[in-house]
């Protein structure tokens, strides 16, 4: 059975200001009702500011690269969508008409793209309602029923949000910013909607439920009548939506507070400019540029901070040794640590400065990971880690007192290395980094404890002979 | 009344008389009078301490602002803080304002003193100042019938001296309105000349704020006081502040070319056409050049209006849903508003969207066209304000004989031109304003005949 399915998506976009007021944005960071004002709140007589320009912008940038066109020079309406909700203090949303369409992502064509407003949120437990977010930018995406399967709808959501994110104009999902409608049909059934999906995760589980439901009434020979669905999250169900809500009718009429958006041209191209590269052109072009591979240029591009960073060093050291680096130690440290590279507070300069000191073989790339673990903790200079951290680079004289001291006070390991057993080796190894307090070298250690083993044997190859020399003389 | 408004100013200016003494004059003629009046609903407590910082600031020579000193009546639709913006309906009648609206702002900056919140028709709906929650106002110019409306408390306020002078607000002649049946002075700017912030909305793209006064230079210094644009509001043109009272005086209307239309007559009660022919011909022998105008869809501006201002009434009053005003609008409303929320919801379907509201939005601009015709021949369009004398207060009417009033008013909104009304004469003791509608930004050419015409009388 063929499976159709398309999403309408909200995400909220990272401007410091509200759409219509000065109000900031950051909702979830202060006390309720305290980023307000008559504007965001409704209040009788209140009137819009002019859009928020950097959210216009954003939304111009964000449909450049999801590939659409942007509609210029024709009068694009704000609209009021009428509704009655606790969470909407106006008795209306307001949301534009199309912005751009026809773009296309992972092969989903995205029909349209539209400018909104977030509601205030309510708690119906406590029936108050906080009006911080109401106002705060939405940017809605609207694809084409290109979808065949939940796992297709899951990985273009998520390619979805990596590539928004990767602009900077959207609020991360980790905020839980994202919002989805979904449509889906089945072969010989009508269009259902589910609406009340917050997550990835919850539009994949609504799909799987909605096909399952589906599949089992048209196998049953029953009808699967168009109509429109709540997710429930906890249940991991949809359930129809009461009649009221569906027979609503928004009575669209357009703002007349508002002048109606003309993108222009010129406005459009200074987007274009200053946008940020998308991330899988970016992965192609580090391949080419630096001659890294492209599963290290994945690995970079994963997050726009770090392929910036990664930039920054390749100026100044050797893009491969970087490449390397970003891939195993660098990612390694910041997911144990659970950091993104947004957090990265040391600076492009302290990283390279540490990447030379290890390609000069000034330090170990062991110590380097222990340096880089601090540089993330606690930014400063590498040297100066280096220094704190005891890692000072060792004196020839003191490796060799360190390695004769081991050999010596480890008899048995020379004797059943001596006998052929290369794991006493390690053994000794290990003393001297003990004795050295991990300063040293593990290969120069392996190196000097091999020299001395080996003249350790020439040696008592001589006396041997010399034994059986004097024995077959005497 | 007896002074203008200049002379008032001047009067407080050159400390004949204080601030306080003209507010303390303005509030016992209230006490005394607005029992029968009713021209204001609310009172300011501070009325009297802000005219005590107006005075010390004249005593120091410090700047006092142009309006310095005058009391100004505010309409209960318009924000001011701590007085209640009632709208006169019970829906928002314990609802305290948070914020002064940009037009009292302006207006307190240059000194003048809001006694109080006018009476009005309820939500601005209606012609006669009968649709109030509070109370029905009665017109001093004409004791027993109404004042007009939906500035009614303003017209009435400025007709018996309660005040200097009102800001009232226009949406389908809801100044001129009051202003011909009380005859005093009303103006409605072109729209976009004048912030909104802070007007309690009734048809967003008709809504304009403007001031009612007894005098043309009293209008003139209002409108100079509120025009001009803020960064704050979005639909408004791009006017800096503008300036009128230095530009009033001059050749009067000579020269001028006045439009009028056969159009107004047939739509007008003969008593009232005789006094406006009457100030037609003044202005002619004060050397106006009058043109007849075609204005062949005037009466289809009506239904027009009506159906675009519902829907815009109906979105608007979505707010009050009873869950952050107390009382939700729909249960404790009056009649014609109740009327014009459910024609709003129903025309607004979706499936009426063709019929009604697009179709609206079609004839509006077929009328805009059509003034803006005529305005290529003249610089003024003069005519009756209102087609029928004010009826006695109580008089059952139908909606559509209410409606009726607005038949000449609305053109202006609709095609968001300037109008503005002054005295033309009486018809057995009854005032009747001569309508004077202007360009885009016209309004001085309006003042301008205004000021003739109140020279010649």
């Amino acid at each position: 059975m063929k499976v159709k399915i398309g999403f309408e998506i909200h995400l909220q976009m990272a401007t410091d200001q509200k759409m219509y007021c000065d109000c900031p944005t950051n909702y979830q960071d202060v006390p309720p009702n305290t980023n307000v004002c008559p504007i965001c709140t409704g209040l009788p007589g209140s009137k819009p500011l002019p859009p928020n320009e950097r959210s216009v912008d954003a939304a111009i940038e964000i449909a450049l690269m999801l590939g659409c066109e942007v509609i210029t020079d024709q009068t694009i309406y704000i609209q009021r969508k009428h509704y009655d909700y606790p969470d909407l203090p106006s008795g209306y949303q307001r949301t534009s008409l199309p912005i751009a369409r026809n773009g296309e992502l992972q092969a989903i064509r995205i029909r349209e793209v539209h400018l909104e407003e977030d509601p205030g949120q309510y708690d119906p437990v406590a029936g108050a309602v906080d009006y911080n977010r109401s106002g705060v930018p939405l940017v809605e995406i609207v694809t084409e029923p290109d979808i065949r399967s939940p796992e297709e709808g899951r990985s273009f959501l998520r390619t979805l949000t990596r590539v928004l994110e990767y602009t900077g104009k959207v609020r991360p999902e980790a905020g839980g910013a994202m919002r989805a409608d979904v449509n889906i049909s089945l072969e010989g059934g009508g269009r259902v909607e589910v609406k009340n999906i917050n997550s990835v995760k919850g539009a994949y589980r609504a799909l799987k439920f909605e096909i399952l439901r589906q599949r089992e009434k048209l196998k049953r020979g029953e009808a699967v009548v168009r109509e429109t669905r709540a997710y429930l999250e906890s249940q991991m169900t949809t359930v129809p939506m009461r009649g009221k809500e569906l027979e609503e009718d928004y009575r669209y009429i357009p703002d007349p507070d508002i002048f109606p958006l003309i993108l222009d041209k010129a406005r459009v191209e200074t987007v274009k400019k200053q946008m940020v590269e998308a991330p899988h052109l970016r992965e192609q072009r580090l391949v080419k540029q630096y001659r890294i591979s492209p599963a290290a240029a994945g690995v970079i591009v994963s997050e726009r901070e770090l392929a910036d960073l990664f930039e920054a060093v390749a100026k100044e050291v050797d893009p491969k040794l970087a490449a390397t680096w970003f891939r195993t130690k660098l990612k390694k440290v910041l997911n144990y640590m659970k950091l993104r590279a947004t957090d990265i507070k040391f600076t492009p300069n302290q990283l390279s400065r540490l990447l030379q000191m290890v390609g000069r073989k000034r330090v170990t790339p062991e110590q380097g990971e222990l340096v880089l673990r601090e540089l993330v903790k606690e930014p400063s200079e590498p040297e100066e880690l280096f220094r704190k951290l005891g890692l000072a680079p060792l004196e020839r004289s003191e490796l060799e007192a360190a390695v004769v001291k081991a050999l010596k006070e480890n008899p048995k390991a020379v004797e059943d290395y001596l006998k052929g057993q290369k794991e006493a080796l390690n053994f000794l190894a290990g003393k001297v980094m003990k004795l050295t307090r991990g300063r040293a070298d593990p290969r120069r250690i392996t190196k000097l404890l091999l020299t001395k083993l080996k003249s350790k044997r020439k040696r008592r190859k001589i006396s041997r002979r010399k034994a059986r020399s004097k024995l077959s003389r005497a | 009344m007896g002074r203008g408004t200049l002379e008032k100013l001047d009067a407080i200016r050159r400390g004949e008389l204080s601030a306080v003494e003209n507010v303390q004059q303005v509030l016992e003629r209230i006490k005394k009078q607005d029992k029968r009046v009713k021209a204001f609903i609310e009172l300011n407590p501070h009325a009297l301490a802000e005219a005590e910082a107006i005075d010390r600031k004249l005593k120091r020579d410090e700047r006092a602002g142009k309006l310095a000193g005058l009391a100004i009546g505010v309409k209960s639709n318009l924000n001011v803080t701590g007085l209640r913006a009632t709208c006169a309906s019970r829906t928002l009648e314990d609802y305290v304002s948070t914020y002064d609206a940009e037009v009292v702002k302006r207006v307190r900056a240059e000194g003048g003193i809001v006694v109080g919140m006018n009476n009005m028709d309820e939500f601005a709906c209606g012609s006669s100042g009968e649709t109030s929650a509070f109370g029905p106002t009665d017109n001093p110019a004409a004791p027993g019938h109404i004042p007009g409306g939906s500035s009614s408390g303003g017209g009435a306020s400025i007709a018996a001296g309660l005040c200097d002078l009102c800001l009232g607000t226009d949406t389908g002649g809801s100044i001129r309105n009051p202003a011909s049946h009380c005859g005093v002075v009303g103006v409605k700017p072109t729209y976009g000349l004048v912030p909104r912030q802070g007007l309690i909305d009734l048809g967003m793209s008709l809504d304009q704020i403007g001031p009612l006064s007894p005098d043309v230079q009293g209008a003139a210094l209002l409108l100079e006081t509120i025009a001009g644009k803020t960064p704050n509001e979005c639909v408004m043109l791009d006017v800096g502040r503008v300036s009128y009272m230095s530009r009033l005086e001059g050749d009067g209307v000579k020269g001028m070319r006045i439009g009028v239309s056969p159009k107004f007559a047939e739509l007008t009660d003969p008593a009232v056409t005789e006094v406006i022919d009457g100030a037609v011909e003044k202005l002619r022998d004060l050397g106006a050049e009058i043109v007849e105008v075609e204005l062949p869809n005037l009466e289809r501006g009506l239904p027009t209006y009506y159906l675009i201002v519902s829907v815009e009434f109906f979105s608007a009053t979505r707010k009050f849903d009873g869950r952050k005003y107390g009382k939700r609008i729909e249960d404790v409303c009056g009649e014609e508003v109740l009327r014009r929320i459910l024609r709003g919801r129903y025309i607004s379907r979706k499936e009426y969207r063709g019929k009604y509201y697009q179709r609206a939005l079609q004839v509006r601009t077929l009328i805009r066209q059509e003034l803006m015709r005529a305005f290529e021949r003249v610089d003024v369009i003069v005519g009756p304000t209102v087609p029928k004398l004010p009826h006695k207060l109580g008089t059952a009417l139908t909606p559509m004989e209410m409606y009726a009033y607005d038949y000449l008013t609305v053109p202006a909104n609709l095609a968001g031109i300037c109008g503005g009304v002054i005295k033309a004469g009486e018809v057995g003791g009854i005032p009747v304003g001569l309508q004077i509608q202007g360009k885009v930004l016209g309004e001085l050419d309006v003042l301008k005949v205004m000021w003739a015409m109140e020279a010649a009388t």
